[in-house]
């Protein structure tokens, strides 16, 4: 029966503020391979809603197609949920939070779904910076369809089947921050103690917050050769700072030394703690960060951690100058003229 | 022989001059005088230089088709002098800018020539070189105001009403109207044969084209958020849209917008972002053509088959691919009501007038949301790019918006059990939740792939075959939901019927009238949507043949009759105009007459 | 039936019971049941046989052997080293008799067979394992019990009926699987973290080790407060960490196994087969 999880819980599961445990936040048994990176993302993002508190019907969970497409049924069962068509993600959650706003934008997509056929619908949610976590699972590879390199497979990365890839793969994170993305991340699904700060501290953040999250697919891409291999990340990760979240000033920071502790201050007043491991790079300079993913490329290294951020964005409805009310709660009220205004329309119009 | 209000006369112009506007204005002018007129701009697929047409049909009879004959052509455009000539009727007139010679090669012996040195009045009156180039198309309104025995005092009212706010502009433009009377007035005899003489024949009806009505019709409906990618012709639809909305749809208090409006990347994404507002809620809708809804299939698929509500507007124009994008057609049928692989069949509303194109937009929403399924307003460039007179459009304060089977938190809680896809009341039609209603009940995740009545991934085949036939089960209910057909029966039941939709309506309806004075009346019948309500197959199954008029090459319509309610081929005669111009009631009645020729010999 | 007056008295800590001297007592009664005493008496035992007694007039019992100090004489049940349970009487049956057996075979005693001990994986594919691993939330049925008015008049009806055979399997099902072990194989481990996040009730935990077994507790996923239940600790992983175990909270239910990409993860059933004389267990 370990296709069905079991009903029992620890009974001294910790409880957050809301008084709910872990096990309000998560969701159906997984059906991905054993092993999969992307369980232990879904397991990050249900510890990161736990620790910020968040109610879960307040968030929606959006997706396209693959296997990194099907987890949002693996966590926040209370969450509604949309498993849309490949690659286009992005618009759906576009069209869900012009209709919101007030509820929070959790998409996740894979790198079939965002680097190939769904590029389009990436760079224009970038572009209008909609107010969502976008979390990519990135293992290099279309898992669902037996291993085939996708196009963040690196150059030179060897599958499973013995095929060296003979493209340069997509740089999701530096492609972002030059279209001008206003939150980005990168990570490794195996570093939880980095992924679950990242994860917060993009879902409190107000606008486009992309996380890419090398995930390695354990079935077809853990080999000997595969540079999104568990070995190989651990062995080729080079974390920029270790991050720390801190919700709505929930701690008064005294001194601290700048060199070394980057303290952004967040829209809704929270704070992230960055532990700077290299003085080159600061995560409010595009420059610094862009030199830094180049510089790391070609040492084969994968930089992780918070790479950019933005605190002053700006979300499209802001943007586009949207009513603070959720759309979706307007009614003939505020949204119909009437007969009298549609007679001088009318009259205008003889 | 003088024929008073029923002539057609055609301006042919040079794209990008801004002929249209003062084309409008004589059509419009006529419109004042309370004579029907009906105007279609035939524009090509640029910007700018290429050969563009408009064409004003006044009709006392109030027919509004296109009607072919040319009895008054204003040329100012060289490029297709010949062609213009070419298509004046033995006896019409022929208005040209006389300031350079006509070339003798272009002479017709049977039409009458009446030259206006339009540039060199301009030359003489105006400095600024665009102006030069504007006002010359006042110019000729003003002479064939004169020729027409328009009234002159109406088009300068005309005038005040567009340059509300710009009123320096006023002046000169009265002054070109009257350089073009004058030069009628001193150098020719006028009016012409045909004229217009003031009636009072067009009751409160407007003018306005479709896609402007549509597009106030949605923000009547309650629309909130709007997606699209722009394609001609649907784009002033959303345009149209957009400036009612800056107008009406402002928070008072706030100032802030209770819309929101994306032009997105493709038309991908535009249907994506409308299914996915709809799903959370909100009214959202997009606007495409033929091209747009060849890339919205898929996406239509995942909204009929998660049964999300979400309302498209096809504003057709001919194809295939990229066809002329700037002629109109009737050739979206088949691709709209099965759009996406699968077993799919999509909700229809197909308007014949701006008014309808308004009263239809308001009630897709309410369908979409009740069916909770696509529904598509099947437009087309003729409707929504051209002004037509049409009645003017009404709202019952009264109304409200019916939102369809969506449950509120207190209704979760006191449900013993709810299923997403699971059909209560035995209409076919589910209940649905939004996003964020409930803490612990309700949500559940919406899937284009098989699914249970619960919502959860199935492969079962039953289950499978339970949810496909209820979906059926549902268009059934849609038929009792959406307009049924329009039948127009004659004192004595014909032989053999007519069926037309959409713009083929005026046409129709002239071929109808002209036939009925023959002494050969035809019952007729108009659709209004699809899935066919059961009126259609009655209808049809009381007749010998039935005349299928539309405005594509494959018989669309007829195709969808045939294989949505198995009526015999033979009985359904094809009638078919897809040249890119509007159907004429000649065209119709010339194919009806050749086939029941043909059947008697 | 008439009975003795007696009263209690403690001599060298041993109770005995000394008449009173008073008149005996009668009681009338319809049927007299005698019973027998559930007491170790050994008075019919000759003491010069060579069995020593101890302080408490019992024999003087190996507790591995059950040989009393007279080398032909074995004891086990109650009669060995006092009142237990039926199931230890046969287990010291089993011990006497391969003590008997060695005997006999001019062997020593004291060299014993040891019980076969076996750990086998359970693991048969996906989702399919050689025990039953559903955990069930249903609580300990009741044994349904006869109408109380009918088994109060008649002491010869039975008062438990015993569960009928759907409830009986349903009852067994609620196996807690007490044989079927998590064994961990640092080795294999790739530190996915996926039987972290699968289990059900958090027991699995992999971080840094602490030189404290205290600190250690308190780190894990939810802290593991009962001392009297060890932790499973692994040896260093790659990565630096370990992974530590609750088993006070584990379910056995596999899915940490199942999860496991590399069955560093696996259950392991225990299996037990005690000892028996004649070297019968290792048929």
């Amino acid at each position: 029966m370990t296709y069905i999880k079991p009903k029992f819980a620890h009974p001294r599961l910790p409880e957050n503020k809301l008084g709910y445990t872990r096990k309000e936040y998560e969701g159906s048994l997984s059906t991905l391979c054993a092993g999969c990176g992307h369980d232990s993302i879904s397991a990050a993002i249900v510890d990161a809603c736990f620790e910020l508190n968040i109610e879960p019907h307040r968030v929606a969970k959006m997706s396209g197609i693959g296997c990194s497409s099907k987890t949002p049924a693996y966590f926040l069962s209370n969450s509604h949920g949309f498993n849309s068509v490949h690659g286009r993600m992005p618009s759906v959650t576009t069209g869900a939070n012009l209709a919101n706003r007030s509820m929070i934008y959790l998409g996740v997509s894979g790198d079939g779904d965002t680097a190939s056929i769904g590029m389009g619908q990436f760079t224009h949610v970038i572009r209008r910076n909609v107010n969502m976590t976008y979390i990519v699972m990135n293992n290099g590879c279309y898992g669902l369809t037996k291993g085939q390199d996708s196009a963040t497979a690196d150059y030179g990365s060897i599958s499973k089947s013995g095929h060296v890839n003979s493209f340069e793969g997509i740089d999701l994170c530096g492609m972002a921050i030059e279209l001008g993305a206003t939150f980005v991340a990168q990570s490794f699904s195996g570093d939880k103690a980095q992924l679950i700060p990242l994860i917060k501290a993009a879902l409190s953040h107000s606008g486009f917050s992309l996380i890419n999250v090398v995930s390695p697919c354990v079935t077809f891409n853990n080999n000997q050769g595969s540079t999104k291999s568990y070995d190989y990340v651990r062995e080729h990760n080079e974390a920029l700072s270790s991050i720390d979240f801190v919700p709505v000033r929930e701690e008064i920071l005294t001194e601290y030394d700048h060199t070394k502790l980057k303290v952004v201050e967040m829209h809704d007043g929270s704070l992230i703690k960055l532990n700077k491991l290299s003085p080159e790079w600061d995560p409010q300079d595009k420059l610094s960060i862009m030199t830094a993913l180049h510089k790391s490329h070609e040492r084969h290294e994968i930089l992780t951690g918070l790479l950019y951020i933005d605190s002053e964005s700006v979300e499209l409805n802001e943007l586009i100058n949207t009513t603070n009310v959720p759309l979706n709660t307007l009614t003939e009220k505020e949204l119909c003229p009437g007969s009298e205004i549609l007679e001088q329309i009318c009259s205008d119009l003889r | 022989m003088s024929r008073v209000n029923d002539f057609v006369v055609r301006f042919a112009n040079v794209n990008g001059t801004g002929s249209a506007s003062a084309n409008y204005l004589f059509a419009k002018s006529v419109f004042r005088m309370g004579v029907p007129v009906s105007a279609k701009n035939i524009f090509p697929s640029n910007i700018q230089g290429l050969p563009t047409w408009y064409e004003v049909r006044v009709s006392e009879k109030g027919y509004l088709g296109r009607k072919e004959g040319i009895d008054l052509m204003i040329s100012v455009n060289p490029q297709s002098f010949k062609k213009d000539i070419a298509s004046v009727r033995s006896g019409g007139y022929f208005l040209y800018d006389s300031t350079k010679p006509l070339h003798n090669e272009f002479l017709r012996e049977d039409i009458h020539f009446i030259g206006v040195p339009l540039m060199e009045i301009c030359n003489r009156e105006f400095t600024d070189p665009r102006q030069k180039q504007l006002f010359k198309n006042i110019v000729y309104v003003g002479a064939v105001a004169r020729l027409l025995n328009i009234d002159t005092n109406i088009i300068e009212g005309l005038f005040a009403e567009q340059f509300q706010g710009k009123e320096k502009l006023i002046a000169p433009n009265v002054k070109a109207l009257h350089l073009g009377s004058d030069f009628i007035k001193e150098n020719f005899s006028f009016p012409l044969d045909f004229y217009v003489e003031a009636r009072d024949l067009v009751g409160d009806s407007i003018m306005i084209d479709g896609n402007s009505a549509a597009g106030l019709g949605a923000i009547y409906a309650g629309a909130t958020v709007v997606s699209w990618y722009p394609i001609t012709p649907s784009t002033s639809l959303v345009s149209s849209f957009e400036s009612y909305a800056k107008k009406l749809r402002k928070d008072p208090l706030t100032g802030k917008n209770n819309f929101s409006i994306v032009q997105a990347e493709d038309e991908l994404a535009a249907i994506g972002m409308a299914i996915g507002a709809n799903w959370n809620g909100a009214r959202s809708f997009t606007a495409t053509s033929g091209p747009g809804l060849s890339l919205m299939s898929e996406f239509l698929g995942l909204a009929y088959y998660s049964e999300l509500p979400v309302v498209l507007v096809d504003v057709q124009r001919s194809g295939p691919s990229t066809g002329m994008p700037t002629r109109t057609q009737q050739s979206d049928f088949i691709s709209a009501a099965y759009a996406s692989h699968g077993d799919t069949k999509h909700v229809l509303l197909i308007p014949s007038t701006p008014t309808e194109c308004f009263d239809m937009m308001a009630d897709a929403f309410d369908y979409a949301e009740k069916l909770q399924t696509p529904v598509i307003v099947m437009s087309d460039l003729d409707l929504g790019m051209n002004d037509h007179m049409t009645p003017a459009f009404k709202w019952d304060d009264s109304r409200k918006y019916q939102r369809g089977k969506v449950l509120t938190a207190e209704q979760l809680d006191a449900l013993p059990q709810w299923g997403r896809y699971r059909d209560v009341d035995g209409d076919g039609i589910p209940y649905r939740t939004l996003p964020g209603t409930h803490p612990t009940k309700g949500s559940y995740f919406t899937r284009g792939s098989s699914h249970d009545e619960n919502a959860a991934y199935s492969e079962d085949s039953p289950t499978y075959v339970r949810i496909m036939d209820r979906l059926l089960k549902k268009l059934e209910t849609a038929k009792k939901m959406i307009p049924a057909p329009e039948v127009h029966l004659g004192e004595k039941k014909s032989d053999v019927a007519m069926l037309y939709f959409g713009t083929s309506m005026h046409a129709a309806e002239e071929a109808l009238d002209i036939l009925k004075n023959d002494g050969a009346s035809m019952d007729a019948i108009r659709i209004k949507s699809f899935p066919f309500c059961n009126e259609v197959k009655e209808f049809i199954e009381n007749y010998d043949r039935v005349f299928v008029v539309e405005q594509n090459r494959d018989a669309q319509m007829r195709s969808l009759l045939i294989n949505e309610l198995e009526i015999d081929p033979k009985k359904l005669i094809k009638v078919l105009n897809y040249d890119g111009t509007p159907i004429t009631a000649d065209f119709i009645l010339k194919n009806v007459h050749q086939h029941l020729f043909q059947s008697i010999n | 039936m008439y009975f003795e007056k007696v009263k209690a008295e403690y001599v060298d800590g041993k109770r005995k019971l000394i008449p009173t001297g008073e008149p005996d007592v009668f009681y009338p009664a319809d049927d007299v049941i005698i019973a027998i005493g559930q007491e170790n008496r050994f008075e019919w035992i000759e003491r010069d046989l060579g069995i020593e007694f101890d302080k408490w007039d019992m024999p003087v019992v190996s507790p591995e052997t059950f040989a009393s100090t007279a080398p032909k004489v074995f004891f086990g049940g109650d009669a060995a080293l006092g009142p237990k349970n039926v199931i230890t009487a046969v287990a010291q049956g089993h011990q006497a008799a391969i003590s008997i057996d060695l005997y006999c075979n001019g062997l020593d005693i004291s060299d014993r067979p040891a019980p076969d001990t076996k750990l086998f994986s359970t693991k048969m594919g996906i989702h399919e394992w050689a025990y039953d691993n559903d955990v069930t939330t249903d609580n300990r049925f009741i044994v349904p019990q006869a109408d109380k008015k009918e088994t109060l008049s008649n002491r010869l009806k039975e008062v438990e009926l015993g569960f009928d055979l759907a409830t009986a399997f349903k009852e067994a099902q609620r196996c807690l699987n007490c044989d079927v072990q998590t064994v961990f194989d640092e080795y294999k481990c790739i530190e996915c973290d996926a039987c972290m996040d699968i289990c059900p009730t958090n027991c699995i935990t992999f971080t840094t080790n602490e030189d404290d077994e205290n600190s250690l507790r308190m780190k894990l996923l939810v802290p593991a407060i009962n001392q009297e239940q060890e932790l499973l600790v692994s040896d260093t992983l790659k990565t630096g960490k370990v992974m530590v175990k609750d088993e006070d909270v584990c379910l056995h239910c596999g899915l940490c196994a199942e999860r496991c990409p590399t069955a560093a993860w696996d259950m392991k059933q225990f299996n037990y087969n005690t000892a028996k004389a004649g070297h019968l267990c290792y048929a």
